[in-house]
Parts: structure tokens; C-alpha cells; sequence
């Protein structure tokens, strides 16, 4: 005797339409993703093996890896890697431990602290074009407040736009005061989610609140920490329109020409279009090896 | 029911008609309402005194002609790459373009640009020989016109009158007169004896002393000639006048150069008369009245730094015709005096050089006719300078401050502009 059950969809069956059902909604997410990033970088990639310029001055060709041996040949690349390098380092070790600290600050509960965490996090929703020409027009030897400031307490400014290393903090300095309120808002959300047992546990034994945060608050933080570290190293390879407007593309000279600048002088200023697809392949190749590990990161801490 | 029942397929048949014909009409309708799109000029415009100045005359235009006129800006930093791109997608989007001469080169080699000299023969108002004879040739590259003069401006000197009056200087003749001048406004302690801009924009001022003190950035080969004896000369000269100019020189760009001298007690700046229309402005300018202007201080060579902007029409343009029109209309000779009034930097036409009315608030006019005796030095029309450019503005910083000799920057300054001189002569 046959029963109507056997009609009914078995719930292998439910779960496979299920799985497709959501195989094919998630198909217009697949191709926005290809359309938008998977083509333009292997167009990119072979856009770089040719000799392609803006200006057409010549027929273009297949010229296979020459456009990368020019880059590693030029001193320039290297220069630029460096520069990078460097203002991430002096970005990172400005902008972790005053971010944590004012996440530590934040957590407390002082009076009016929604209107300080308001007022802390405007310089991120600032444009950071709006940014750079603010800082440029402060960091006038002449006419800026800055210098102003400086030469009433200590009497020698440096010249900030002018010379190799103050250029390099002035940048420097610009990417912190807009990403320090951004490491301060994961700090805090990291913070906010701590357990405050092992932080009380802590106090009840004697220690005090330097231990507390040595010992106890900061290996725990330390996955959040780690994330946000990753994010401000791929930011940092990023770091384009402040250095645009405040040392005018990379000066002075090439003091603040970063990898993603000499990409878009090499493309944009020399139309050199084939050059400059092959420095961003390159951007993109020392940036992935980051993302790797910030994911290897995840997978070790879930 | 019967009788009625052929005269429906009838019936249907003629709505049918109708609808069709109205379909039709409809499409003629919007054919013959997006078609003249042939007939209007779309200009593509950087943001500029030239550019608005333009944009004033288009009413006048359209009521002569019926053609109607589109706006398009760009910001400079952009404009140039961005009208490249339109013109290789052969989309015919533009049918004016204006363009900063220092990609009169690059263009002519990419062919963004179209011929102009048959239509400017054929033109009764344009009138090429209302421009001395070193300025005729200033839209052209390898003999072609592809653009036309937009604006004329020399390197020329400006000067603080009431400071020069105090102190009883005169306009430098010389460069050596310039720093002298430079060093007793110092002296007197009245403010900062001169400025260069010795920033982002160095290579304005750079390339203008080595042409005057008789070097040359390349010879006819293209291979460089910057660790010359004339160039270093220049490069030393240079880098002195940074002890009479403000602190902040050293990072000032072409337009800070202007600002500065309009907000500080500066006496005398090198700079392009374009910039003349910004001085006009008491919200701009500090010292309106007080400023006065002189040629350009000679060196061992008598040259004449021209810059600024031209204006031609894309290669693929559809509407040439119509687009010389309209560049005829403006910049024609009729309309040269309403054009510099509309607020544009002057036109180097001998016809307004004279015209007292102008005089009085360009007194800089007659230094655009420029002598015969006087070479004149555009930015070098080649295909690579903006990467020559670049390299030049790499390197002064450190001769600049002082961490280089500049005899070594300079050498290795030629030693880098090789591969990319040699670009150049590879075609």
C-alpha cells in the first residue's frame, strides 16, 4: 500500500534545493565580486606584460616580464617600499598604544563620555582630502599655526614640507590623527567583550592596575590588537590621498613617494600604463602574504 | 452580430495603423530631438580664469549661430589623462578642448588633437600675424598647429613698488642686480628680499635659470646636458636666493609662490603673468596697487620662459566645423578686448598691447610682445617630460638642503635622465 509520504520531498532532498536555492542567491554577489575585482586584476596582470601607454607613442606588444625587471632595476621601487615601510612602522607605533589608551580611558565611566567618544571620532569621518589640505595649510613654515605654536615655546620649527623626515612625520602624523579614533573603536569593542572575571580575580589577589593590563587585559586583547595591526599595514600600503595633498604626490623630492604614489605618478604623471599595472600586481602581491596571515590569525583564535 | 462581425478585423486594423503611425511619429520625435545633438559643441574646460572667461561668451555664441554649447570641467590634475582616454575610445565626446602646453608634445604624438592650420588660414578674424612671430609657432608641435593660444604667459618679475620706492632699488636688468635687491630689502630688514619657488613646482624656476644662464636640459640627440658648467651655475644661483626668501620657499609650490607674495612682505617674485588676474583681487591680494612688473632679469642668455594654456579641437571630434566656429568667435580678434575684460589671462596679441583701458588694469600687457632678441624657451616639447619633469623635482630637494653638492646631484641627475631621453629618441 503506497502512502502520500513517499510524495513528500525527503529532508536530503529539502536541504540540496535548500543549498541551491542559496547557491544561486549568492550568484549576483559572485559576479558584482569578479566583475568589479577578479577582472580589472587579471586585466591588470595582463595589461603588465605589455607595453601599453596612455598616450599610444608607440604599438603595443607583448613584451613579456619586462615592465617587473624595470621596476625591481629601479631605484625608485625600492625607495618606495621603503618609504612605505617606514611611515607604517612610525603609523603603527604612534597610533596602537595611543588608540588602546584611549580605549582604556574610554571604558571607564566618566561623565559626559558619549560626547567624548562623539567628538574622538571625527577626525574618521572626515574626508581625507579636506584633511590633507587642513594639516597642509598648518604645516606652512610661514603662515601655519603649527610653526606659529612651535616657535613660542621652543623657538626652532622644523621645516615640516620642506626636508626628508619632518615631510615623513607630517604625514605620519596626519594618517594618525584620522586612524587613531578607528583603532580606539575596535580597542573598546574588543575591550567590551573581556570577561571582567579574570580582571576582578586579579584585583582580589593585590595586583595593581599596571599588572591588571600587562598581565591580564592585554593577552587577552591580543587577537583584537592583531586585527587591527593587519588592517593599518594594508591601510598603510593604501596611504594615497593624504600624501597627494599634503607633500604634493611624494615630495619633497621623493621623501613620501609611497608604492601606491610611484603607481599612480608612473600611470597618471609618465602614462606609462603597462609600468604602472605592473606595480600594482606588485602592491597587490606584498599586501596578500598580510592577508594570509591576519586569516591564519583568525582560523588559530576561532 | 453577422453583419458587424467583418467590420471588427477592420476596425482593429485601422487602430492598429494609427498606433503604428503614432509609434512612428513618436520615434521620428525623439530621433529628430536627439539627433541635433550633432550641432551642439561639447567643451571640455579646466577650471581657470580662461575657462570662465570662455564660458561667458557662449550666449552670444548661441544666438549667432543657433549652436548650442555643453559645459564640461575638469580639474587639472586629472583633465589631461582623462581627455587622452576619451579620445582613444574615438567616442567623438568632446569638440573643444582646452589643455596646458606642457602637453602640447604628448598630444601631438598621440594625435589626441586635431590640425587647426587649414582653418586658421581660412579664418578672416583670427589673424595669426596679430601675434609676433616667436609666438606664432605656440600651439605647434613639429610644424603642425594643434592648438591655439589660450593664454600668454612669460615668466616675467614682479616687484613690491612701495618697498622698491623706500629703498630706492629698480627692477633687477640682471639676475645679479635681483639678488641684489634681494639682499638690501633683507638688510633694511623690510621683509624677504625675493622668491623662487623652490617646492613641488622647482622645475618652473630651475629650467628658466639654466636656459638663462645659456645651458640646455638636452641637445639635439636628447641625451642630457644638466651637469653642464652653465647648469650648475644656475643650480648655485638657485639655490643662494633661498637666503633671501621666505623660511617656507623651500616647499612652495607654484601657487603658494603667488599666494605668499600676495599676503607677506616680499620684495620681488619671478613668476608667469598669468597669474596677474588673481592679483586684481583685493581678497586675494594684500597689496593691490602696490605692485609693479618688469621683464624677467637676464642672465648670460636672453630668453623668455612662455607658458600657459592652449585650446584645440579632439581628433574625434564630430562637429569640427562647428567647434572651429566657436573657437573662431572667441578667440577671433573682435572679441580680444571683451575676452581679457571677461577675466581672462591675456591673449600675447600685438592688437590689445596698446589699448589704454587694459593698461590700467594689465600693465603687464606690453611684456607679452615678446622681442625678437628675446629666445624664447617653452616647456621642452617632448613626449616624456612630464617623467623628465618628475625627475628633475626628485632631485633638487637634496641639492636644495644641502645633503648633496650640486655638482654630484646634478651628475647624477643627467646619469637618470638618459634612459628616459632615450625613450624619446626611440620614438
Amino acid at each position: 500500500m503506497k502512502t502520500t509520504h513517499l510524495h513528500a520531498p525527503s529532508w536530503g532532498n529539502q536541504e540540496k534545493a535548500a543549498a541551491r536555492l542559496a547557491e544561486m542567491l549568492v550568484v549576483p554577489g559572485w559576479i558584482l565580486l569578479v566583475a568589479v575585482f577578479a577582472l580589472p586584476l587579471l586585466g591588470a596582470g595582463y595589461l603588465s606584460l605589455r607595453n601599453e601607454m596612455l598616450g599610444g607613442f608607440t604599438v603595443p606588444r607583448f613584451i613579456g616580464l619586462e615592465n617587473y625587471l624595470t621596476a625591481f632595476a629601479d631605484p625608485r621601487f625600492w625607495e618606495s617600499i621603503w618609504v612605505t615601510l617606514v611611515i607604517m612602522v612610525l603609523g603603527l607605533v604612534i597610533q596602537l598604544p595611543l588608540g588602546l589608551g584611549l580605549a582604556l580611558l574610554l571604558e571607564r565611566p566618566i561623565r559626559g563620555i558619549t560626547a567624548i567618544r562623539t567628538a574622538l571620532i571625527i577626525p574618521m569621518l572626515l574626508t581625507p582630502v579636506a584633511v590633507g589640505l587642513m594639516w597642509r595649510f598648518m604645516f606652512d613654515t610661514d603662515l601655519g599655526v603649527i610653526n606659529w605654536f612651535i616657535k613660542h615655546v621652543f623657538l626652532d620649527a622644523p621645516n615640516w614640507l620642506g626636508s626628508r623626515w619632518p615631510a615623513v612625520f607630517a604625514v605620519t602624523i596626519v594618517d594618525s590623527w584620522q586612524s587613531i579614533p578607528f583603532v580606539m573603536l575596535i580597542a573598546l569593542a574588543g575591550l567590551a567583550g573581556l570577561p571582567k572575571g579574570p580582571q576582578e580575580a586579579a584585583a582580589i589577589d593585590g595586583a595593581d592596575s599596571w599588572r591588571i593590563f600587562w598581565h591580564v587585559t592585554l593577552p587577552s586583547l591580543a587577537p583584537v590588537l592583531l586585527v587591527i595591526m593587519m588592517i593599518r599595514v594594508i591601510d598603510a600600503f593604501k596611504l594615497f590621498d593624504i600624501i597627494f595633498i599634503v607633500t604634493q604626490r611624494g615630495g619633497p623630492g621623493t621623501a613620501t613617494q609611497t608604492l601606491g604614489m610611484l603607481t599612480y605618478n608612473t600611470g597618471f604623471i609618465f602614462f606609462q600604463t603597462s609600468r604602472a599595472a605592473a606595480l600594482g600586481i606588485l602592491l597587490v602581491v606584498l599586501v596578500s602574504p598580510i592577508y594570509y596571515l591576519w586569516r591564519r590569525a583568525q582560523r588559530s583564535d576561532a | 452580430m453577422a453583419l458587424n462581425a467583418p467590420a471588427e478585423p477592420e476596425a482593429h486594423t485601422e487602430d492598429k495603423m494609427k498606433l503604428k503611425g503614432k509609434l512612428i511619429a513618436a520615434v521620428l520625435m525623439a530621433t529628430a530631438y536627439t539627433t541635433p545633438a550633432w550641432a551642439d559643441v561639447n567643451l571640455y574646460l579646466i577650471p581657470s580664469p580662461s575657462s570662465t572667461a570662455i564660458q561667458s561668451f557662449i550666449p552670444a555664441f548661441t544666438e549667432k549661430t543657433g549652436i548650442k554649447v555643453n559645459v564640461t570641467e575638469v580639474p587639472y590634475g586629472e583633465a589631461h589623462q582623462k581627455l587622452l582616454l576619451a579620445v582613444q575610445l574615438k567616442q567623438g565626446q568632446y569638440d573643444v578642448a582646452q589643455y596646458d602646453n606642457t602637453f602640447l608634445a604628448p598630444f601631438g604624438a598621440a594625435g589626441t588633437m586635431s590640425p587647426l592650420d587649414d582653418y586658421i588660414k581660412a579664418s578672416v578674424d583670427y589673424d595669426i600675424a596679430d601675434f609676433e612671430a616667436g609666438q606664432q609657432d605656440y600651439g605647434k608641435y613639429k610644424g603642425v598647429t594643434y592648438g591655439l593660444t589660450l593664454s600668454t604667459e612669460p615668466m616675467i618679475q614682479w616687484y613690491r613698488k612701495d618697498i622698491y620706492e623706500k629703498l630706492g632699488l629698480k627692477p633687477a636688468a640682471t639676475w645679479d642686480e635681483y639678488k641684489a635687491n634681494a639682499m638690501k630689502i633683507k638688510d633694511a630688514k623690510m621683509g624677504d628680499g625675493a622668491m623662487f619657488g623652490w617646492g613641488a613646482n622647482a622645475s618652473w624656476w630651475w629650467m628658466t635659470l639654466v636656459w638663462s644662464y645659456g645651458g640646455k636640459l638636452y641637445d639635439e640627440n636628447y641625451v642630457p646636458q644638466v651637469n653642464s658648467a652653465e647648469a650648475v651655475e644656475a643650480t648655485q644661483f638657485f639655490k643662494d636666493m633661498m637666503a633671501y626668501g621666505p623660511e617656507g620657499g623651500i616647499s612652495a609650490t607654484g601657487d603658494d609662490v603667488t599666494n605668499k607674495f600676495f599676503a607677506q612682505d616680499i620684495g620681488a617674485i619671478v613668476q608667469y603673468s598669468g597669474y596677474w588676474g588673481v592679483a586684481l583681487d583685493p581678497a586675494n591680494n594684500a597689496f593691490v596697487g602696490k605692485l609693479g612688473t618688469a621683464p624677467m632679469p637676464k642672465g648670460k642668455a636672453e630668453i623668455t620662459h612662455l607658458a600657459g594654456w592652449n585650446i584645440g579641437i579632439p581628433s574625434d571630434s564630430g562637429n569640427k566645423d562647428e567647434a572651429w566656429k566657436f573657437l573662431d568667435f572667441v578667440l577671433g580678434k573682435s572679441n580680444s578686448v571683451a575676452y581679457l575684460k571677461a577675466g581672462a589671462a591675456a591673449i600675447g596679441r600685438k592688437s590689445i598691447s596698446t589699448n589704454e583701458e587694459l593698461l590700467k588694469l594689465h600693465p603687464y600687457l606690453p611684456l607679452l610682445n615678446i622681442p625678437a632678441s628675446s629666445r624664447i624657451e617653452r616647456y621642452p616639447q617632448i613626449r616624456t617630460w612630464p617623467e623628465v619633469e618628475k625627475a628633475i623635482l626628485d632631485a633638487m630637494p637634496a641639492m636644495l638642503n644641502g645633503e648633496v653638492d650640486i655638482k654630484t646631484g646634478l651628475g647624477k641627475l643627467n646619469e637618470t635622465l638618459k634612459p628616459i631621453l632615450a625613450q624619446e629618441k626611440a620614438g
